[in-house]
């Protein structure tokens, strides 16, 4: 892989909390090919940088890193991740999937977790999976159309990858983001267990309940936040679904 | 191997209804209206009988124990409350400015920041230590001031057991039979219960602020208490929650009387406590007790005693989670301190291993070793951003290289710590006979702990170090290394404290390196600036009273002072620096990044901070961060937290304090300040409550770097 290969990364943040297991580094790369209504990382749907407006001022979001650069980063930060690693997040990190694998193909022993959407070419997918430690895999909405309305993309690539994926052989965790009336509601909970325990070896399954502050940075990113479900109405947090096919099930 | 009692992290540690009540009644302030006393006058008879120094602050000590009205609470099972307000004078200002003749005292003049022989104490009982004060004083009967020297101890010590006794008496008459045998039994005697133990620590430790002492430390608490429990525990006389309770009992007990000590700010009175780090022989000294400090420090949840743990790389996870439970809750303790590094470095420093393993925090952070330690560990500072400065800019208007800058600072650290070396040579310690009695060896040599211990050095701390570093790092950067600066445009600047030309401090602000991103371009230069302070501290040579200079990275309020000047510093407040900050903005506090630098995160800060050598800045300041308190809301958070503190331990960083904050709380806290009485922040070696912090404290606090977002 050429060195002069770049990729553009909107933050870098140390000791996150919920992009897997143990003292984590999560990179977040910018330009996500999905638009979910209730996306908190706005400043991460464009692939390119973009200038943030707020009132204490204007600021870069996104900055362009050769492969080696970003890897350099990381392996200094390695005796401190001993216990955890590195997690690579975004936006969507398989836009840019060639330059991440140049990265991974440079870390030097860090454990690795791929936080994705699902939405990318089989092969990006498979070079991308292939070369991490732990899959953090989102499953949103079952049916197709509810898919496409709320996210604007089918949801068949997502599908056909989580199949590549439980046939990897590499641990991996499905992640549900509960949106009050949207991805929290009954059926589709159900729909999601069923999918879960119809692949080979179920992976434990983590609920992500609704954040208010979602809404918070779309004003610095020149947006509206206007959401079109009810952010207010209650959060249904149902772990039934998942218990009753005795699945894995745990809260964030 | 012992069995830890409870599992450290099951239950969260809660206080019984007895105690939930006395901790209300206490932070009510119930208990002042007993303080029936506000000052007692004792120059008169010091002078009347023209007593010595010796004896007069044997005689403070002991007319402050007997003008202590008894104060028995009905469900207390440990008692002390003090009823006298104030310490009173002993000299007539006059006397005592002819007695200095030329000699300084440090702080308020009493002996402070030092740690007792507590074990010592707790397993001799006062009755021995009277009785080889006697011996000494058949001894050495040809020798008048080691007579006069014992005297006053012993004064002191009959001051205490008539205390005792009259506690004593007043817990039978109030048909107390139980705490009436403890006061029977303690502090005269050895402690022969965990019970005791406790019940002879609050007094004896009380006493010392009586006395005027202050910053006192309660030393390696689970150690030397550890082996009254295990008899305890073995004999079936307690069970691990009735320990739990005494020890909260204890705490609680702890908070009484300290509106009273003396102190920058409330909060600021050093009643520190060291839990875990190895032993005196080297083994793991982690015992069941250092859970059960911990727990019950979280049910109390009171800025007093402010813990310390003592970790290295195999402390269990286990016990760092039950530690950042009280990191959760925003105490703003444990502080952590890193053997790997902390005893290396005394060792370096010229303190026996077994002495070294010993240590202890003084009060706030700087290192001492319990009963041996007679050492003033905050002589003073060096402004680190002061030096930079002067060098910075005498150096470009020579128009010389930045080599030259950097000698010029090492030149103006040696200059400042030569004018601190030689004005502490005039330091006078006042006599101290009751602390001695607590100390080991004085009673036994007939000297007074004044004279001196096994370690008598001086600390300096290097104040404000990283603006110091980003001031040097972007002069080079942008005047040197890029020549995108003319010299004559940022020192025109500097003059004018950037009026004029905003965009330069801009630039400086945000383009060049800054210490906390792991970035060699700043760091190196922070190295740079403590080597250089080393080497100083080390060419000052002996400090006249058998100790050494102590370089050290604690900041106090010194990154206050350093920036708006004081009255109590020598050097001068700085004005604009070249790292974009404008003449009064504050400096960073002990070791942090600077208030206005965006770091990375919380592990660069580690990396930053790790490349120091610590071994030759022993003295003690810790790196210094605030979490976000959103970091607490997710379900592994405190495992993570623990985690992060092991990586503390790898960047081989000496000592840390970890806050927890959220400004959106910390501004509603100071609109509505009756929301928010129990609110406790941090401030430097010593929690406080917010709201009882001046303006420009709390407007400090907001303004640091938050980490995390």
């Amino acid at each position: 892989m050429p060195d002069a290969m770049t990729g553009i990364v909107f933050d870098i943040r140390e000791l996150t909390i919920h992009d897997g297991p143990g003292l984590r580094t999560t990179v977040f790369l910018k330009g996500c090919p999905l638009r979910c209504a209730w996306c908190h990382n706005p400043e991460g749907m464009t692939p390119a940088p973009q200038l943030l407006h707020s009132p204490v001022g204007d600021r870069w979001a996104g900055r362009r890193y050769t492969a080696p650069e970003l890897a350099a980063i990381l392996n200094r930060q390695a005796p401190l991740l001993t216990d955890g690693g590195v997690s690579f997040s975004g936006g969507e990190p398989l836009m840019q999937a060639a330059f991440l694998a140049a990265v991974l193909d440079r870390l030097e022993g860090l454990h690795v977790v791929l936080g994705t959407s699902g939405w990318a070419p089989e092969a990006d997918f498979r070079r991308v999976a292939g070369r991490s430690d732990l899959v953090l895999f989102d499953l949103k909405l079952m049916d197709p159309e509810a898919h496409e309305a709320w996210t604007g993309v089918d949801n068949g690539p997502i599908q056909a990858n989580l199949a590549v994926l439980a046939s990897l052989g590499k641990p991996f965790i499905i992640r549900v983001p509960l949106v009050p009336g949207v991805t929290d509601t009954e059926p589709n909970l159900r729909a999601i267990a069923r999918r879960v325990r119809a692949l080979p070896e179920p992976p434990p399954v983590e609920l992500l309940p609704y954040n208010l502050a979602a809404g918070g940075k779309y004003a610095a990113c020149g947006l509206e936040w206007r959401p079109d479900y009810d952010e207010q109405a209650r959060n249904q947090v149902n772990l039934q679904p998942f218990h009753e096919l005795q699945l894995e099930v745990r809260v964030l | 191997m012992n069995q830890a009692p409870v599992s450290p992290t099951a239950t969260p540690a809660t206080l019984p209804p007895r105690l939930a009540a006395m901790r209300s009644r206490i932070r009510a302030g119930e208990h002042r209206p007993l303080r029936v006393t506000d000052s007692i006058d004792l120059l008169g008879e010091c002078e009347a009988e023209q007593l010595s120094w010796p004896l007069r602050v044997a005689r403070l000590t002991r007319r402050m124990c007997e003008a202590q009205t008894v104060v028995i609470d009905h469900d207390e099972r440990i008692a002390f409350t003090r009823t006298v307000k104030r310490v009173p004078e002993i000299y007539p200002p006059g006397t005592l400015k002819a007695l200095l003749a030329g000699r300084t005292l440090h702080e308020l003049g009493p002996i402070s920041n030092l740690c007792a022989d507590w074990g010592m104490v707790l397993g001799l009982g006062l009755s021995a230590r009277r009785a080889v004060a006697l011996a000494s004083r058949r001894r050495l009967a040809a020798d008048p001031a080691a007579v006069e020297f014992l005297d006053a101890a012993i004064e002191t010590i009959d001051a205490v057991l008539a205390l005792a006794r009259r506690y004593a008496e007043a817990a039978r008459q109030a048909g107390r039979a139980d705490l009436a045998e403890l006061l029977e039994r303690v502090p005269a005697e050895p402690a022969a219960s965990f019970h005791q133990a406790l019940q002879s620590l609050r007094l004896c430790h009380a006493v010392l602020w009586l006395g005027g002492h202050y910053h006192c430390g309660l030393g390696r608490l689970d150690q030397y208490l550890w082996p009254y429990l295990e008899a305890d525990l073995e004999a079936g006389r307690i069970d691990p929650a009735g320990a739990e309770e005494l020890l909260a009992e204890f705490f609680i007990s702890l908070n009484k009387d300290s509106d009273l000590y003396p102190g920058i700010q409330q909060g600021d009175n050093g009643q520190s406590l060291m839990l875990g780090g190895l032993r005196r022989d080297g083994g793991d000294g982690v015992n069941p007790l250092t859970t059960l400090v911990l727990r019950a420090a979280w049910a109390v949840a009171l800025i007093d005693p402010k813990i310390n743990l003592r970790v290295d790389r195999h402390t269990s996870l286990d016990l760092l989670a039950l530690a950042v439970q009280l990191t959760r809750l925003g105490l703003g303790f444990p502080q952590w301190c890193n053997d790997e590094v902390v005893i290396p470095g005394l060792a370096a420093a010229g303190y026996a291993l077994e002495d070294a393993r010993d240590y202890t925090v003084a009060a706030c952070w700087e290192f001492t070793i319990p009963g041996r330690g007679m050492e003033v560990v905050n002589i003073g500072a060096v402004s680190m951003p002061a030096a930079a400065d002067r060098a910075i800019r005498a150096g470009l208007a020579a128009g010389e290289p930045f080599e030259r800058i950097l000698d010029r600072v090492a030149a103006d650290l040696h200059d400042q710590v030569q004018v601190l070396a030689t004005a502490s040579r005039t330091l006078l310690l006042p006599p101290a006979p009751y602390y001695s009695v607590l100390m080991d060896g004085c009673l036994e040599r007939g000297g007074d702990l004044s004279q001196g211990l096994v370690y008598n050095n001086f600390g300096i701390h290097g104040a404000a170090s990283a603006n110091a570093a980003d001031a040097l790092a972007a002069v080079k950067t942008l005047v040197y290394d890029q020549g995108r600066v003319a010299p004559a445009r940022l020192l025109a600047a500097l003059a004018g404290d950037f009026a004029g030309d905003e965009p330069l401090r801009l630039e400086l602000r945000t383009e060049p390196p800054k210490v906390g991103n792991h970035d060699d371009g700043a760091d190196a230069l922070l190295v740079k600036l403590f080597d250089a302070f080393a080497d100083a501290c080390a060419a000052a040579g002996g400090n006249g009273r058998g100790g050494r200079f102590r370089a050290g990275s604690g900041s106090a309020m010194y990154y206050v002072w350093l920036a708006s000047g004081h009255e109590g510093m020598r050097e001068p407040a700085v004005g604009a620096t070249a790292d974009g900050r404008r003449r009064g903005e504050f400096f960073s506090s002990s070791l942090a990044p600077s208030p206005s630098t965006t770091v990375r995160g919380p592990l660069s800060v580690l990396q930053s901070f790790g490349k120091l050598d610590y071994r030759r800045i022993c003295n003690g300041g810790p790196l210094t961060m605030e979490l976000a308190d959103s970091l607490f809301q997710g379900a592994d958070a405190v495992a993570k937290v623990a985690l992060f503190i092991r990586a503390f331990v790898k960047s081989g960083c000496q000592q840390l304090q970890l806050n927890t904050l959220n400004v959106d709380t910390l501004r509603d806290a100071q609109r509505h300040p009756d929301r928010h009485r129990n609110l406790v922040v941090r401030v430097w070696g010593w929690s406080g409550y917010f709201c009882e912090l001046d303006a420009t404290y709390q407007n400090q606090i907001i303004g640091r770097h938050v980490y995390g977002k």
